[in-house]
């Protein structure tokens, strides 16, 4: 462990930090937004990394940071007591947890609470009811919020009369169904099932991804309804009897359950639906004692009923949209909370005024993906790394030029955001930011949002179901024009680097064409 | 500067092409512009063998698409394509090769070496970056020499298996 930084002098804050040291625990573009934050109120920050990830950008934006083990997740970012044990070592009096990895585990927060370390998150009991999906239902039924219509317990796979138990199961539940994972998240230990005969393969495969990403492989089924939208709340709660809803994301644009886009507000609700939408997730918020910062998820139907889904009791991935349009910095109050203190008033006022929402705000998950391949992960190095920058422009991004993108993590590499006054201003700022963007090395989403960004079904938000993608992205075309054109371009470059004076082609210094003609004396020496 | 005018064109990204082209002309130099496009050349650093084969190549991002591009003199680039294409005549004869697209590691492998397979039906699921990736049959065949098992760990373009 080395001390990397010394924190900035304090006389500039009214407020003494939140916490003098702040464990991250997790990587990538997460790990260096939070470490942000914590500087911004002083407090000092130490990093964790796995063998992976001894050369990321993390790793060097911290003021310390702990090695925690080799580079697969279950055997590094995924084990709370190495966890503990680094912020033991470095002296840490809270750990971020992030989103993903350990940032629903209620082990974590537990063990927390018993070395004597904040837990920037929920209580453990909050976790746990929340954090399984099963118990978060049941939970919001009891609360009387509508919930999406689904088995109630986790389905057991093996044994005699599994496979009878879950065809009835199903059949309660009506095709098309949505296979989930009780403690999932990310598209991962979820599976579409459209035919019974698909059911217990589909059902094994989710639950085996599930126990592979989380430790946990309980499934669950939920019917899958066509032609809904995801909408979710922003929420935070104090832990001290407050609890409030900043606006809503819409997360409609998503591949293999996997988001590629979200926004913030959700386009075409009336006040009054925003109104009612986040007087949900509140009373589903208020029944589980929520402290700290959490999202509830709700299916929008084609009728305009919202059912709820399930609580991400951590920050999510696309938090900052609703930052941008709120002006709050969510991770600051996070720290706020952890450190006991009561929703401030900048929340309160942003809480006010979030159903009418004077701003709106897009982001693009930039991931080592290949969107002509069926978005397959393509992990390797990265060439060159340009971001887009400018105002009401924002890039939270976890890589540089000639990053590593390891197969052991997410491909997540960039998130790029955009705010404007309205949707249509928000759509062509983030069309121009993209264009700003150069990544080389390895092919990522980026042609993929510059194409929706100019789709009618996106930009008009009338297309805006969850299928968007399967129905439109239609990649074959686009990518053999490209490749006609980086032809051309290419050709282009080798005359105007090697063109002479009359036009005539220049071999290129020190081939074999090149000595011939400095030893016949055509050709001058370099 | 005819005959060293014309060029070799070998992209490899997103789609893969092969094109002679002569010098640039102004509708390729148009094709450039736009508010709705955005193409960016980056020359990469010739290696020996560029140099030796008087080549070059870049990296090319047309509207965020990833390209390598290998620019060399027709005639060579004829004479490679032709030896190349010998090479690929050679393989035919022993079948599709399955190689890993990423890596990762093989959890489940459904067929076995004799196994008579669809087009398109799954035959192994590599996972990385925690998701399921299955890898399905190219062509209907047979299954034969079978390199990987369960459990085991591949690197980015290792064969796992043939199909006759």
């Amino acid at each position: 462990m080395t001390s990397r930084r010394s924190t900035v002098a304090l006389s500039l804050r009214k407020d003494s930090p939140p916490f003098k040291r702040v464990l991250v625990a997790n990587r990538g573009e997460i790990a260096l937004r939070i470490m942000r934050a914590c500087r911004d109120l002083g407090s000092e920050t130490v990093a964790v990394f796995s063998a992976a990830d001894a050369d990321a950008l993390h790793v060097s934006a911290a003021d310390s940071a702990v090695a925690i083990g080799p580079a697969p997740a279950a055997e590094s970012y995924l084990r709370v007591d190495r966890i503990l044990d680094a912020a033991r070592v470095a002296d840490a009096d809270a750990i971020h947890p992030g989103y993903g990895f350990l940032s629903e585990r209620p082990e974590l927060a537990r063990e927390c609470a018993a070395a004597g370390i904040t837990f920037v998150g929920p209580s453990p009991e909050t976790l746990a009811s929340l954090g399984d999906k099963i118990a978060a239902r049941s939970a919001a039924a009891r609360a009387g919020v509508p919930t999406v219509p689904g088995t109630p317990g986790p389905l057991h796979l093996e044994g005699a009369g599994a496979d009878t138990a879950l065809q009835a199961a199903a059949d309660s539940v009506g095709l098309p169904i949505l296979i989930k994972a009780a403690a999932g998240g990310g598209g991962r230990g979820m599976r579409r099932v459209d035919s019974m005969a698909d059911l217990l393969e589909a059902a094994k495969a989710a639950s085996r991804e599930a126990a592979a990403s989380f430790g946990d492989g309980s499934v669950y089924l939920e019917r899958l309804v066509e032609g809904a939208r995801h909408v979710e709340v922003q929420l935070l709660g104090d832990g001290q009897g407050n609890v409030v809803a900043l606006g809503e994301r819409v997360c409609s644009v998503q591949r293999r359950h996997q988001k590629l886009v979200e926004e913030a507000p959700a386009p075409g609700l009336s006040t009054a639906q925003r109104v009612a939408l986040h007087a949900l997730a509140v009373r589903v918020a208020e029944t589980v004692g929520l402290r700290n910062a959490a999202t509830a998820e709700f299916l929008m139907t084609p009728a305009g009923e919202f059912w709820f889904l399930e609580v991400n009791a951590r920050l999510q991935v696309e938090h900052g949209v609703t930052e941008m349009v709120t002006g709050l910095d969510l991770v600051h109050e996070q720290l706020w909370i952890a450190a006991g203190k009561p929703l401030s008033d900048n929340v309160r006022a942003a809480a006010d005024v979030a159903a009418e929402p004077a701003r709106h705000a897009i982001e693009a998950r930039i991931s080592a993906e290949d969107p002509a391949r069926d978005f397959t992960p393509v992990p390797g190095r990265l060439g060159r790394w340009q971001q887009p920058a400018g105002p009401g422009v924002r890039v939270d991004s976890g890589v540089g030029p000639g990053s590593v993108v390891s197969p052991y993590y997410d491909p997540l590499l960039a998130k790029v955001m955009a705010v404007g006054t309205d949707r249509a201003s928000a759509v062509g700022h983030l069309r121009e930011a993209l264009y700003e963007l150069t990544v080389t090395g390895l092919q990522t989403t980026l042609p993929f949002h510059l194409w929706l960004l100019t789709e009618p079904a996106f930009t008009s938000a009338e297309g805006l179901a969850t299928d968007l993608v399967e129905k439109l992205w239609r990649p074959e075309g686009l990518t053999a024009n490209a490749a006609d054109r980086a032809a051309q371009a290419a050709l282009k470059s080798t005359y105007a680097a090697f063109a002479g004076p009359g036009g005539e082609l220049q071999p290129m210094p020190g081939s074999t064409w090149w000595r011939r003609g400095v030893e016949e004396g055509t050709r001058g020496a370099t | 500067m005819t005959g060293q005018g014309r060029f070799r064109l070998t992209v490899e990204g997103a789609a893969d092409v092969v094109v002679d082209l002569d010098a640039p002309s102004a509708d390729a130099q148009s094709m450039d512009g736009g508010n709705d496009s955005q193409v960016s050349v980056y020359p990469l650093p010739p290696s020996a063998v560029d140099r030796a084969g008087d080549r070059r190549r870049f990296d090319v991002m047309v509207d965020g698409w990833h390209f390598t591009v290998r620019a060399e003199p027709a005639a060579r680039g004829a004479l490679r394509a032709q030896a190349s294409r010998a090479a690929a005549a050679h393989q035919a004869h022993a079948g599709v090769a399955l190689r890993a697209q990423i890596p990762g590691r093989v959890i489940r492998l459904w067929v076995a070496d004799g196994d008579q397979v669809e087009e398109g039906q799954p035959l192994l699921a590599i996972e990385a970056m925690k998701m399921e990736n299955e890898i399905r049959a190219p062509r209907a065949g047979r299954v034969d020499s079978t390199l990987v098992g369960e459990g085991q760990l591949v690197e980015r373009g290792e064969e796992l298996l043939n199909i006759l």
